[in-house]
């Protein structure tokens, strides 16, 4: 974590690498910082872009690669914008990594299921990799993706790489599909209907848009996961990544510090959980 | 009390126009009704020892509206700042768990804290909203500061509080006449504690505790909210003149320089994500935001308080909104 002889408001430099087209509205930056940067899983970082603004992002990359850091932004708003329009070679600021992520090791000998919608899938794949270097420690990993539409899903080569992998069910499905989908077509709960899994030795993570978060741990809790087996990334205005500037206040957690993964037990009573 | 000293007010004013050389001095001066710290100059006048709390909080010493923190140009002054009133010294818990944070230390926060010697005082005058005293705070310094000061008779009543304290205690004891104070001067402040303590609790009689009111407002409907949030224009007086309101944002400038520059709840689109959600739209619910996190979750996160009673919020609210109003009520409901 962040050596507090550093200035703790001061980012690192790092420069675009590679961008790579998503979806329509999603790219993924490949990151080299000027020196090693680690993260946890979950973790998230500060992305400044110089003179213009910040925003936080979970990693989407494998959290065992130092040298390069991946991030994947949908365009949705003023400094996202800024972002889409980076070029390799472009020189970024990171801060961080900030907050708590996946407790891995809350999750050895059982069956992780993953719920993403959207481009909270990057969190995810950085999770994926993760389950996947230490598969042994795992019982089954079972990924319900969904999109709005085909040209939406991301992370396409990778998805292709994830069947490959022993331990491994991928299902995927989009709210309205075209004759090219041979998935599923619904909301990415309906996914959940199709999965064989021992909830009793297994643990859930969500992430994605609000709506689809809400929905996705009202099935899960349906289904018969205590709350305290949810694992939810929650999405915030984080800001400073400190716990000081409060603005990513969830009842009395800093979502930036004490989150942003967050077991449903501990924030189901807070306004505003899902916005 | 610890252990007091006692200094004539005429050799007290002369050390300090000697330590002016070295601190920026800050005194509570009073203007027609209320109460600022100005810099010491010249002559004195209406400098207003053991009074009410000046209008300024304590904390825009620390944390100035707008600062670079990346390549920190400020200027960190020394400072004494006198008159400093019990209400603030205790809202410095809060602000030195946020600031202070082993983890993430504020740097800037963190010298000016370093640099600045806090005097504490007697609040032998109370104002209309004074309510520390509903909140297990008294009106004289209890924490947080260096040195305690009370004027009576024309004697400056010291005692010592800190080793920074000390210090500067033991450089007015190398130049000027000090000496213990006399069993009178002390017992004529108890006196006068005792009397400000019981004017305190007459004025707030009606007015339910912290713990209390924490449980009020976590307990309460969205009706009352929606009625005292009425008369509200989302100003931000509240937080700007609350001794614990510290939020900021930071804005972004060319070679990865930040500014913090003092935000607040009470501002839309404080709380708003990049796609468009906002959980505090509403005018009401970002009312009531500065409350439960007054009330229940600065206290459920970091073990203090954040509302020490000061009234400064409701003497500025340009809607008339009395926060204490609407907890006697709430309170009123609940008996």
């Amino acid at each position: 974590m962040s050596e507090t002889k550093n200035n703790i408001y001061k980012p690192i430099k790092a420069k675009v690498d590679k961008v790579i087209q998503e979806s329509p509205a999603i790219k993924s930056f490949v990151l080299i910082p000027e020196h090693e940067f680690s993260f946890k899983t979950g973790e998230f970082i500060e992305l400044t872009l110089n003179g213009y603004g910040e925003a936080p992002f979970t990693p989407s990359s494998s959290p065992l690669e130092k040298k390069k850091i991946e991030v994947t932004v949908m365009k949705a708003g003023y400094v996202t914008d800024k972002i889409h329009a980076l070029r390799p070679g472009n020189i970024v600021g990171i801060r961080g990594p900030f907050g708590r992520g996946y407790p891995l090791e809350k999750f050895y000998g059982k069956e992780v299921v993953i719920l993403g919608g959207g481009c909270g899938f990057a969190p995810i794949r950085s999770l994926l990799y993760n389950l996947m270097a230490e598969k042994d420690n795992f019982k089954k990993v079972t990924l319900c993706y969904g999109a709005k539409t085909p040209e939406d899903c991301i992370y396409k080569p990778f998805v292709d790489e994830l069947r490959k992998v022993d331990k491994f069910e991928i299902y995927r499905s989009v709210d309205k599909a075209d004759e090219t989908w041979e998935e599923k077509e619904g909301v990415v709960t309906v996914l959940l209907d199709d999965i064989k899994v021992d909830i009793p030795n297994s643990v859930a993570v969500v992430c994605g848009p609000p709506v689809m978060m809400k929905f996705g741990t009202f099935k899960l809790l349906e289904m018969g996961y205590p709350e305290e087996d949810i694992y939810l990334s929650m999405e915030k205005n984080m800001s400073c990544g400190l716990g000081k500037c409060g603005h990513c206040m969830l009842g009395k957690y800093f979502v930036c510090k004490d989150g942003p993964v967050f077991t449903y037990a501990e924030i189901k009573n807070e306004p505003g959980i899902w916005l | 009390m610890n252990p007091s000293f006692q200094i004539h007010k005429n050799d007290w004013f002369a050390f300090l126009h000697k330590s002016s050389e070295e601190y920026n001095v800050y005194l509570p001066v009073r203007f027609n009704n209320h109460i600022e710290y100005e810099i010491l100059q010249d002559e004195p006048e209406n400098i207003a020892l053991n009074i009410a709390r000046p209008v300024t909080p304590l904390k825009t010493f620390l944390l100035p509206v707008k600062e670079n923190v990346v390549i920190n140009t400020s200027i960190h002054n020394k400072n004494i700042i006198i008159g400093v009133p019990s209400c603030d010294l205790h809202a410095l818990d809060l602000l030195d768990k946020i600031y202070l944070d082993q983890k993430f230390i504020d740097d800037s926060y963190r010298i000016n804290r370093e640099n600045t010697i806090l005097i504490g005082t007697d609040c032998l005058e109370i104002h209309e909203n004074c309510h520390c005293i509903s909140y297990n705070i008294n009106p004289f310094p209890e924490i947080n500061h260096d040195l305690s000061l009370v004027a009576v008779n024309g004697e400056i009543i010291i005692s010592v509080n800190s080793g920074k304290g000390k210090k500067l205690f033991d450089e007015l004891k190398s130049s000027f006449p000090v000496k213990e104070a006399e069993k009178m001067q002390i017992d004529k402040i108890q006196e006068k504690r005792k009397e400000i303590i019981i004017q305190l609790k007459k004025n707030n009689k009606s007015l339910p505790d912290y713990q209390k009111t924490g449980d009020l407002i976590q307990k309460s409907e969205d009706e009352i909210w929606e009625r005292y949030a009425r008369t509200c224009v989302s100003c931000g007086a509240c937080t700007t003149i609350c001794p614990t309101c510290t939020c900021f944002l930071l804005i972004d400038r060319p070679d990865f320089e930040k500014v913090r520059q003092v935000d607040a709840c009470q501002f839309p689109g404080f709380e708003k994500i990049a796609a468009g959600e906002d959980p505090l739209k509403r005018k009401y619910v970002r009312f009531r935001n500065r409350y439960l996190c007054k009330y229940v979750w600065r206290p459920g996160q970091f073990s203090s308080i954040a509302c020490t009673g000061c009234g400064r919020c409701i003497d500025s609210c340009i809607g008339n909104i009395s926060k204490n109003e609407i907890f006697i009520e709430m309170a009123g409901d609940d008996g």
